[in-house]
């Protein structure tokens, strides 16, 4: 089962440094959260599609659709009756809490399109590779990328133990809260203890394989700046600085909203 | 301190004991052994010999990381283990693992062979060089962008192989290489351990595979820790019999000839002449009634089980199924053969509905299974899983044999359930599983303490319990000893000899010539043979067109003209000339 968003493909989006992309990342989320007004997210929204586009990702963004439509109708509906206006639409609908519900579901779904592209544009070993060039510890940014790594292995996993009980006839769908406890047990203890197993492997392969033997590691993927990466990380530094300048000051207020 | 490597050997292991924290028993007992530089050596043992154990010790994960107490010493290069650190080590002795998966790291093909090498802080010219010269040896090339899970088994291992290789190590260890492969796998990952050794590497390997082993120097008998013999290939593997009683499978040619009485060679085609030149044939009247067909009554009647035009497509786009046609009758026992990624996975877990066909119908008795649920076929359809580890979790053996009678008797189709169920109570059913794997004294001991092939037993019974009619096996004996994998299937041929169907898909070629009275070729998804046992594996062309081989005892008979399925057979049905 794949589970890797990661797109395999030359785009500009792919061949710019991970540090850019990060921080781009960030600035994209500072800026999304920062005010009320739909506009902003809708334009961040705009951006992350345009980068899907440019970056062949529209497969990975079709994965995470049904993620997508249910959190935008959710916080479309959610924020929308239990915010208030002044100018009244329809019932007790108003045209300030409408613009509201709109907002935090742009806000939401520009981020997840966002983050997307990102995974969807850098390898893990290229996560792994900025974070430790932004100073964070090897072995730490190493654990964070095998995590990732370790994700389908235990998806297979689980697929099989839950296969292997439904075959012995356990109900994993039905029943209250106290049956649902007891369905548990019988996939809980196979899990575990192959995760266990798994993970003690992985610790002793990564062993024979020279893990943390060298005070420096080389990197196989070069880290390079170059003019997009710098231009990039320009307007992301300006994008965060915005971001917390919207926050702080409450400019993009939606006047006459009442939460 | 270290005198150089002309002077010392490769390995040294001195008067090695190792005992794991928590255990009463030494996993090794005082080995002691040498292996000369660009040797290449074969460790051979019954499960729980200490192969694995001993493996660990020669890059230093013993002692430095699994717990234990250690005594003796193990020198590489003149130098101990005890001194250097296991990533220290990693460029002297590479380890390969049995489990392919649990040693892949990377996105992809060319950044798993680098990671080793990023590790030692190696420039990266030098590092592109060396993924691409150790790509090429392990036959990888072209492959540097593919993602490592997308490969086939005996690829991720020759991958495995590589990533440890890149660092140049001067010993590579090979804990049971070919452990989950299909044949063709299997080959190509012993042929590179061959051309390593061509080279001058140093090789320690432990096998159980010894028939596709070729270009050994020494062969060493673990059992329970310690040494039991150590010599030539043609001084240890001879003696068939001796190695059977140790529960390692003899390699086919001697076995046979030892069993005739001949001088036992390993060679296949060698061991060929010779029966022929002692005019060694199987006479006539023994063929043909080896040749009848034995279910001839069994298909007389409708299927038991039906699959009409079969086809499973995977969401994401796989075809791994397609127009698969089988009729599967009361009391036959049906071995399913293919490679990696033939399909044959897919393919059985349409039989108790883990997966509906996405075209296609599959029908038990002429009832259309689709909607039935895996719940309510599971009572027909028994379902053995590949490893015991992903379903047992009770505390005891009676509870976990007993599990799936309390979750069909906890709910509401138990009007459906045959009268026997209603008739006798859980306890007599769960009597009756343990008696049948030959574990009824053994009934509240904790599967978890049990041996791999023991709780293979427990995974057996408790699908035993609901008396299905038909059982599926999904590799039986991966991962057991040739003693196990005996009594495994022995267990299963008595099933099926007191009434059961069997349908047991396995890569181990001699369990299906031996046991499977009909045998179904899968391969990319299709049935590519279906028919009697014999027909099928005299067959050399079609074996190999799907990425198959015969057993020995297959291929020497084969050449004589009449192909014989198991040695025992063989040496049961060929007669000298007068």
């Amino acid at each position: 089962m794949d589970i890797y968003l990661y797109v395999a493909r030359d785009s500009v989006l792919h061949r710019l440094d991970p540090r850019t992309k990060f921080l781009v990342l960030l600035a994209v989320i500072f800026l999304a959260v920062a005010g009320d007004q739909p506009w902003l997210p809708l334009v961040l929204q705009l951006l992350a599609l345009g980068g899907i586009q440019l970056a062949g990702a529209w497969r990975s963004l079709a994965r995470v659709r049904v993620i997508l439509i249910a959190v935008f109708v959710v916080s479309l509906l959610v924020w929308t009756v239990f915010s208030g206006g002044e100018t009244p639409l329809w019932g007790p609908l108003t045209l300030e809490s409408l613009l509201f519900g709109v907002a935090t579901g742009l806000k939401l779904t520009a981020t997840i399109t966002a983050s997307v592209l990102w995974l969807s544009t850098t390898r893990n070993e290229e996560i792994a590779a900025g974070m430790t060039a932004m100073g964070m510890p090897h072995r730490l940014a190493f654990t964070f990328s095998a995590a990732l790594r370790m994700v389908p292995t235990f998806i297979g996993a689980g697929t099989t133990i839950v296969q292997a009980q439904r075959a012995r006839g356990l109900d994993v769908d039905g029943g209250g809260p106290i049956r649902r406890l007891r369905t548990f047990l019988p996939l809980l203890v196979p899990i575990f203890t192959s995760a266990l197993r798994a993970a003690n492997q992985q610790a002793m392969a990564l062993e024979a394989r020279g893990f943390g033997v060298a005070r420096r590691r080389t990197r196989y993927l070069p880290l390079r700046m170059g003019a997009w990466d710098w231009l990039l990380l320009a307007l992301a530094l300006v994008g965060i600085g915005m971001g917390l300048w919207i926050a702080a000051t409450g400019a993009l207020r939606i006047p006459g909203l009442i939460r | 301190m270290d005198p150089g490597p002309s002077s010392s050997p490769a390995l040294a292991v001195r008067d090695l004991r190792f005992r794991y924290r928590a255990r009463e028993n030494q996993a090794l007992d005082g080995v002691s052994f040498e292996v000369e530089k660009g040797q290449m050596i074969v460790l051979l043992g019954p499960s729980g010999a200490g192969k694995s154990t001993l493996c660990l010790a020669l890059n230093g994960l013993i002692p430095h990381f699994s717990r234990g107490t250690m005594e003796g010493e193990v020198t590489v290069f003149g130098t101990s283990t005890r001194h250097r650190s296991v990533a220290e080590l990693a460029n002297q002795v590479g380890l390969v693992f049995q489990d392919f998966e649990a040693q892949l790291f990377a996105t992809n093909v060319a950044l798993e062979v680098a990671f080793g090498l990023e590790n030692f802080g190696v420039d990266r010219p030098t590092m592109e060089a060396r993924v691409a010269a150790t790509l090429a040896l392990v036959g990888l090339s072209g492959l540097e962008h593919r993602e490592p899970a997308s490969l086939s088994g005996g690829q991720k291992q020759r991958l495995a192989i590589a990533a440890v290789l890149a660092l140049h190590p001067r010993i590579l260890v090979m804990d049971e290489p070919t452990t989950d492969l299909d044949p063709a796998g299997s080959i190509d990952v012993l042929r590179v351990a061959r051309q390593l050794r061509d080279e001058g590497r140093t090789l320690v390997v432990a096998e159980h595979e010894i028939e596709a082993l070729t270009g050994v120097d020494r062969v060493l008998v673990l059992n329970r820790g310690r040494i039991e013999a150590v010599g030539s290939p043609d001084q240890i593997l001879t003696r068939a019999g001796w190695l059977e009683r140790r529960g390692i499978q003899p390699p086919g040619a001697a076995h046979l000839l030892e069993l005739l009485g001949e001088p036992p060679v390993l060679d296949v085609e060698r061991a060929t002449t010779q029966l022929r030149s002692r005019g060694y044939h199987v006479p006539d009247d023994t063929w043909s009634a080896l040749t009848t067909d034995p279910d001839p009554i069994l298909r007389a009647g409708p299927p038991l089980l039906r699959l009409s035009g079969v086809g499973h497509r995977y969401p994401g786009g796989v075809e791994a199924l397609a127009e698969v046609e089988l009729e599967l009758h009361a009391g036959e026992f049906v071995g399913i053969v293919g490679a990696n990624g033939s399909g044959k996975t897919t393919l059985i877990k349409h039989l108790n509905g883990l997966l509906e066909p996405t075209s296609g119908q599959v029908y038990l008795e002429d009832r259309p299974t689709r909607g039935m649920g895996v719940r309510e076929l599971g009572l027909t359809v028994g379902y053995v899983f590949q490893s015991p580890d992903h379903q047992l979790f009770a505390e005891s053996v009676r509870e976990e044999v007993a599990f799936a009678l309390r979750n069909h008797g906890l709910d509401g189709i138990e009007d459906r359930v045959d009268e026997a169920l209603k008739a006798d109570g859980i306890e007599d059913r769960v009597d009756e599983a343990l008696k049948a794997v030959g574990l009824a004294e053994r009934d509240d001991e904790d599967p978890f303490t049990m041996t791999k092939g023991e709780r293979q037993r427990v995974a057996v019974a408790s699908v035993l319990a609901t008396r299905p009619r038909i059982i599926v096996l999904d590799e039986p004996t991966t991962g057991l000893d040739y003693g196990e994998q005996r009594r495994m299937m022995e267990l299963v041929a008595r099933l099926n000899r007191e009434g059961r169907t069997i349908l047991c898909v396995t890569h181990s070629m001699w369990v299906v010539a031996e046991y499977a009275r009909r045998t179904v070729v899968l391969a990319e998804g299709r049935i590519v043979a279906d028919g009697p046992t014999r027909q099928v594996f005299g067959d050399e062309t079609l074996l190999e067109r799907a990425r198959l081989r015969a057993p020995q005892v297959v291929e020497m008979t084969r050449a004589l003209g009449r192909p014989l399925l198991s040695v025992a057979e063989a040496a049961r049905c060929l007669v000298r000339e007068e």
